[in-house]
């Protein structure tokens, strides 16, 4: 057993000390197993989206919107996807793509690493916020039939936000997707 | 003439064993002494480095305790995975089972509307129940700006349409930062 010795004689009582360490051990086992049985091992996450509707009206004028170019991506079929990069109404830029589905472990999860490959490629060519001190990120606009699955959107999704850029805020420095996500409602 | 001493190579081979303590002549004395030839039957059990040890897990599952607890997924939600994913965040939660709608485990309405219809349309009471929602929020919290955020948790086989008319219904309710909670796969290179 642990103890202390600080010498200590002639008739005076005695200052060597146990520490009581069985209790604590105790105390530490009761911890552990009280730790263990509420730990939540959760492997949730979540896919963000930006619904880009109109917020509350305010007193100051609104911004004037620059036409910026946008990454739409077209999943319409079952063979092809499109990637059109738009500003405004006006088309600058479209791109055909084999859809080519690459299954992931065996819950029926897959993935489009093409369409993940290629999108990199074209914000690293056409990307328009690139700096890490712009708050503002890249807009892609995903169209989909109304028959589409979800586990596709959400392969999809996954695909635009493949490429990665750096973001600091705060004097921290972070990687964050280089696009942002939204649906057409069309 | 005197005897030449032997060398170191022709004395008589001793016994090897113990010296210490083992020439003294009273045999219980010497036992007792020099601890009877024997190890110790006392053990020191290394408390320390075990209460380290201790010490270190309590802090390992403190850094990772929850005090939120588990995030409510409903049993009859199959959740897609995915990749580039963020961390959960604490928002209201609206499942889409089947075709029930429910926001954090109350009902909020239902899908078969927008199915039978084949096109987009707002779900009323989805819209009532997180338009309520967010009065609420705004009530307990005046001074703060509200986040808009809403995380949907979505059955993988549910149609694009359902998804896009409970979409648009969170941000008309004024949630347009709308989040799909899914499961975290492990990133590829």
């Amino acid at each position: 057993m642990a103890g202390i010795d600080v010498g200590g004689h002639g008739g005076k009582r005695a200052t060597n000390h146990e520490i009581p360490l069985i209790p604590f051990i105790d105390f530490l086992l009761c911890l552990v197993a009280f730790l263990l049985v509420t730990a939540v091992w959760s492997q949730m996450a979540r896919l963000n989206a930006d619904a880009r509707v109109p917020g509350p009206p305010k007193d100051e004028p609104p911004e004037e919107i620059k036409k910026e170019k946008q990454l739409h991506v077209e999943m319409r079929g079952d063979r092809k996807f499109q990637l059109i990069w738009k500003e405004g109404n006006t088309v600058v830029n479209t791109i055909d793509l084999d859809k080519k589905q690459v299954p992931i472990g065996d819950k029926g999860d897959y993935r489009y690493p093409d369409l993940a490959k290629k999108i990199s490629e074209e914000w690293n060519s056409n990307g328009s916020h690139r700096a890490p001190t712009d708050t503002k990120l890249d807009q892609a606009v995903l169209h989909t039939d109304n028959s589409t699955p979800f586990s596709d959107i959400v392969a999809v999704i996954d695909a635009i936000y493949t490429p990665k850029r750096d973001f600091t805020f705060g004097g921290k420095t972070d990687k964050v997707p280089s696009f942002n996500v939204t649906f057409s409602v069309n | 003439m005197s005897e030449k001493p032997l060398s170191r190579f022709h004395q008589p081979i001793a016994v090897p064993g113990r010296r210490l303590l083992h020439h003294v002549p009273l045999k219980f004395v010497r036992k007792k002494v020099a601890g009877g030839g024997q190890r110790s039957v006392n053990q020191e059990i290394p408390l320390i480095p075990f209460i380290d040890f201790l010490l270190c897990i309590v802090l390992f599952l403190l850094a990772s305790f929850s005090a939120s607890g588990e995030l409510p997924i409903d049993k009859n939600v199959k959740l897609p995975n995915a990749e580039n994913v963020m961390d959960m965040t604490d928002a209201p939660m609206v499942a889409i089972t089947g075709t029930h709608i429910l926001v954090d485990g109350n009902p909020a309405g239902s899908t078969r509307a927008i199915e039978e219809s084949n096109r987009m349309q707002r779900v009323d009471e989805l819209f009532n129940v997180l338009k309520n929602k967010r009065e609420l929020w705004k009530q307990l919290n005046p001074a703060k700006e509200f986040p808009g955020v809403v995380v949907l948790q979505v059955d993988r086989r549910v149609q694009a349409l359902v998804v896009k008319s409970v979409f648009q219904t969170a941000a008309f309710a004024g949630y347009p930062n709308v989040s799909f909670m899914v499961g975290r796969l492990p990133k590829t290179e």
